[in-house]
């Protein structure tokens, strides 16, 4: 009987022991963590940092052997210049122009595509569809090299027309918006049928209605595949009226007596990320959901 | 509105293309619905009984046949046309609107000289929401609702455009026990205040027995049987309409019909003058049974169960079809618990006779 | 339901995609695979009046070039260098996050804040940060700042090195190419593998720690089988960015594609293509098939590798 009683306690004991090391452990490993990501997390966001602070220093800072990791002094004034330096009013206006437009038509095309795909009956639809789902496995360069002289021939060259028309069907995106209308029960379209609502009206007022955070995303990407647009726009539409703001950007001549200005540079890049950073800021949400939406497909 | 179906049938391509062929949902349907009443189309899964029912409402077309509203020839009219209410089996509410919305939307598609103001369609869709008694749900979403109460809004949404004829398909099946018998009153009591020809499909025969003026039972596309849900029980056409109603289900025997005698396992149970001598298929409703010292039915007797008013015996014959038989008796009668045997005589009319090859009843 | 109503009216509703992608998917498919075997075609000599032969000479010409040969090298040592890399960074990254609790939602959005950027503007910040300022040719050696990037490296007693300028070493260029490439990869990864973290069972791990079994064995035994469907999608959308890799280069060196002095020493297949837009189609569209092939062969090799290596 002792005997039992000591060896419980023992036990117990070295449970107590057992429990203390591994709520060490524990401390350690969640400090490691911490510390890795907190690392981790410094070096994603410096050359954001980097770029703030760059765009406010003077050149005479900014060209310090040993660099200032905050400026001495903030100098605003490289945020007029960049915006002179680089056009960047008309830059804005013409990207703002070609993504509205472009994401408004888009959009149309879309929903009337994914809602005949999800809701309409026809002949060849599935063969249809599977073909436009192969075509999402070609690089999209060896369409470009066509398109590129087909514009040239349609008389397109530097024209707004030429950085909308070419890009207003997605395939992703009507795969996208189709599943999701998928999952609106047939029957609120026979219910809608009964009460004598056309397709049109119903697509309006129910389907939409229900299937916004899909289209806002899919708006959001749209709206940043503008922004950030530079290949097609670099072939295809490099003069002043109608330049991008990433084209415009990367063109700028930002050298001063022989010495790119970087400052004013940086402040250059922070204006054109700025938009980027306000969509991030509001609307991460849906970006998020479309990008790892297209994620579980794979 | 009376509602005729002349000689409507329905083939669909069938869906293994590899075998390809046809699947006839309806076959040579031919029924007229008299204004203002309530019929139920019944049947099993696959017999159809929906697909009638959206052929009614124009959400398909026949294959052949006509659909008159009245004398009105519809058939080729499109559902929103026709003047259909329609409730669906899962309700098919707006997910995003409030009930409200949902009951105003068809009024909104109206146009021309129907066309209402924003004021007569509120008032419009709160004489429906009264009707069904959710007046107090307007602004709630199908969301916050419960089934009994989607169900409603859906019935009001179906009524508000003030429908020539309203169908529900499988209108309580989404509900709990309670909530069907309680919706199944209701469904009776709004149709009888509105007086709209009304149709429902269900596959619960009791459902349709307990709500319907007019059964329609239906089989594999064809119509079994047309008539008052009582008559129908109590002269069924076939061994499957026989079969299909009533509960507990009827007992069917293996028997044989001999010299104006009908015999179960060889003993000569009733007398049926004028059918002549074959094998037989013996229905016998479960009131069908008199305990009866001298009765020429006899069974084995495993269980005697007391329902208050009513006492159900089970017991078993080799000649019955179904595994055990259950007999209803009034309970003023004595049983033995205990004995092991049970003897019964039969009233006669509830016994039918079905032939044992064609299935078709055998009037004595 | 299917009546010949809905018949064209589908169709009506399909019109204006149908008539886009025709022109600018459809036709470019068969333009682009008559263009790759009519030999030497360009736009201009076809104006000219050009007879042209059949033949495979456009895929020769392409791939006895050495310009081509240095394309392909650049972009399959990207490829090789940053696939891994992020995959393994993010993976690493992902599973951290997904054993904390306080600040995962802050941190995860941090992580993802590099997909929203332009890969241009933040390629000219990347370039500033590893830039040395001054004129470093080799005779005159006047250097004003050595750059945030070579001072951060001298805290620990390395040299600065010439990452990108006029003489930089190809070593060096490719290594600013891999960070930043990875750096940018990083986010879609993370959101991806850590979407598909959260969704594995937690009984697992919590059979697994009953069974107190080692974390590493809990990593390579149970996380990493059970997260293979996301990790092949990664990798596999990994490779196929890496193999049309341009832009985060033309961020970081302009659409030179190399360091002042070498211009066109970083250029990629994709690179290559739109070099060959505008003069010489017929040896683009081959390219352009070349690359086509690659993709898909890859592709296909790593379906069949993780549909081996995935468990379920």
């Amino acid at each position: 009987m002792a005997e039992k009683k000591t060896s419980k306690v023992m036990q117990e004991r070295d449970m107590q022991k057992v429990s203390s090391v591994q709520k060490i452990e524990k401390i350690i490993v969640q400090t490691a963590l911490y510390l890795f990501l907190g690392i981790i997390a410094i070096i994603v966001l410096f050359p954001f940092y980097w770029m703030l602070i760059s765009s406010v220093k003077s050149l005479t800072e900014y060209n310090l052997p040993v660099p200032t990791l905050f400026p001495k002094q903030m100098i605003f004034r490289n945020y007029i210049d960049a915006f002179s330096t680089a056009n960047l009013g008309t830059l804005f206006t013409n990207t703002v122009y070609v993504g509205v437009v472009s994401t408004l038509l888009s959009l149309v095309i879309t929903v009337l595509s994914a809602f005949a795909f999800a809701r309409l009956e026809f002949k060849g639809k599935n063969a249809l569809f599977g073909a436009l789902l192969a075509t999402m496995m070609i690089p999209g360069e060896l369409f470009t090299i066509t398109n590129y002289s087909t514009v040239n021939d349609f008389g397109w060259m530097n024209t707004y027309t030429v950085l909308i028309v070419p890009f207003l069907v997605s395939v992703f995106y009507i795969y996208l918006l189709k599943q999701n209308f998928m999952q609106i029960p047939n029957e609120l379209y026979l219910a809608a049928k009964v009460d004598g609502t056309s397709d049109l009206k119903y697509l309006w007022k129910v389907m939409i209605p229900l299937s916004l955070p899909t289209l806002i995303s899919i708006t959001i990407l749209k709206m940043m595949g503008a922004w950030n647009s530079y290949v097609w726009p670099n072939l295809v539409a490099n003069d002043d009226a109608h330049l991008l703001i990433t084209n415009g950007l990367r063109g700028a001549d930002f050298t001063v007596d022989d010495m790119v200005n970087y400052p004013v540079q940086m402040a250059a890049v922070a204006i054109v990320s700025f938009p980027l950073f306000l969509v991030f800021v509001f609307l991460r949400k849906y970006i998020m959901k479309g990008v790892s939406r297209s994620g579980i497909k794979g | 509105m009376k509602v005729e179906l002349r000689n409507l049938t329905k083939i669909f391509p069938s869906r293994n293309k590899k075998v390809g062929g046809e699947v006839i949902a309806v076959n040579d349907f031919t029924f007229t619905i008299p204004d203002g009443t309530l019929v139920g189309l019944l049947g099993p899964s696959g017999c159809g009984k929906s697909t009638t029912l959206y052929m009614i409402s124009g959400l398909q077309k026949p294959s052949s046949g006509q659909i008159f509203f009245g004398e009105e020839d519809v058939t080729e009219l499109s559902p929103e046309n026709r003047g259909v209410g329609l409730v669906f089996q899962n309700y098919a509410l707006y997910p995003h609107m409030t009930v409200k919305q949902n009951i105003m939307f068809p009024l909104q598609n109206l146009k021309g000289a129907d066309k209402l103001t924003k004021d007569q369609m509120l008032e419009r869709a709160l004489e429906a929401a009264k009707l069904v008694q959710i007046d107090d749900l307007m602004d709630r979403k199908p969301s916050e609702l419960s089934g009994g109460q989607q169900q409603r809004v859906a019935i009001a949404r179906a009524l508000v455009k003030m429908p020539r004829v309203l169908l529900l398909d499988e209108p309580l099946s989404n509900l709990d026990a309670r909530l069907r018998l309680q919706t199944r009153e209701e469904i009776r009591r709004i149709q009888k205040e509105t007086g709209i020809t009304t149709v429902f499909v269900t596959h619960d025969q009791e459902e349709a027995m307990s709500i319907s003026d007019m059964i329609v039972v239906m089989k594999t596309g064809i119509v079994q049987q047309v008539g008052k849900p009582q008559d129908i029980y109590d002269d069924p056409t076939n061994l499957f309409v026989a079969k299909f109603l009533g509960t507990p289900p009827i007992n069917v025997f293996k028997g044989n019909v001999a010299g104006g005698k009908l015999y179960i396992g060889g003993a000569a149970v009733l007398d049926v003058p004028g059918v002549s001598d074959r094998d037989v298929t013996v229905g016998i409703r479960p009131e069908g049974f008199n305990l009866d010292e001298n009765g020429a039915l006899v069974c084995e007797l495993s269980n005697v169960e007391v329902m208050g008013r009513d006492i159900s015996i089970v017991s078993k014959n080799e000649a019955s079809l179904n595994p055990v038989i259950r007999s209803i008796i009034n309970s003023d009668s004595k049983i033995d618990a205990t004995a092991k045997t049970v003897k019964y005589s039969l009233k006669p009319h509830k016994v039918f006779i079905f032939d044992a090859k064609t299935e078709e009843r055998i009037h004595f | 339901m299917v009546d010949s109503k809905q018949q064209w009216k589908a169709w009506i509703y399909l019109a204006p995609a149908i008539v886009l992608l025709l022109i600018f998917t459809v036709w470019p498919i068969i333009n682009t695979l008559v263009m790759a075997f009519t030999e030497d075609y360009s736009s201009l000599s076809a104006l000219g009046g050009k007879e042209f032969t059949y033949g495979i000479k456009n895929f020769q010409k392409v791939i006895e070039y050495k310009g081509f040969i240095n394309c392909l090298k650049n972009t399959l040592l990207l490829c090789v260098l940053t696939v891994p890399i992020s995959t393994i960074l993010a993976l690493v990254i992902a599973v951290c996050l997904n054993s904390i609790k306080f600040l995962q939602r802050f941190l995860q959005t941090i992580f993802f804040l590099p997909y929203v950027t332009n890969s241009i503007a933040i390629g000219m910040v990347f370039a500033a940060m590893f830039n040395i300022v001054g004129n470093t040719a080799a005779d005159v050696q006047v250097v004003e700042t050595v750059g945030i990037i070579n001072n951060a490296l001298g805290l620990f007693g390395i040299e600065p090195i010439n990452w990108i300028n006029a003489g930089s070493t190809y070593a060096a260029n490719i290594a600013v190419m891999t960070v930043y490439i990875v750096w940018n990869a990083l986010p879609f990864k993370i959101l991806i593998l850590l979407g598909g973290l959260q969704s594995v069972n937690k009984q697992y791990y919590d059979a697994a720690k009953i069974d107190s079994t080692p974390r590493i064995r809990v990593f390579t035994k149970i996380t990493v089988p059970l997260l293979s469907p996301m990790l092949a999608y990664v990798v596999i959308t990994g490779f196929i960015g890496g193999f049309k890799e341009y832009s985060s280069i033309v961020g970081i060196f302009g659409d030179k594609m190399g360091p002042a002095g070498d211009y066109g020493r970083l250029n990629t297949m994709v690179g290559y293509i739109y070099d060959s837009i505008k003069n010489h189609q017929g040896r683009a569209s081959a390219a352009a098939l070349i690359l086509f092939g690659i993709i898909f062969i890859v592709t296909m090799i790593n379906l069949s590798v993780s549909k081996k290596k995935t468990h379920y």
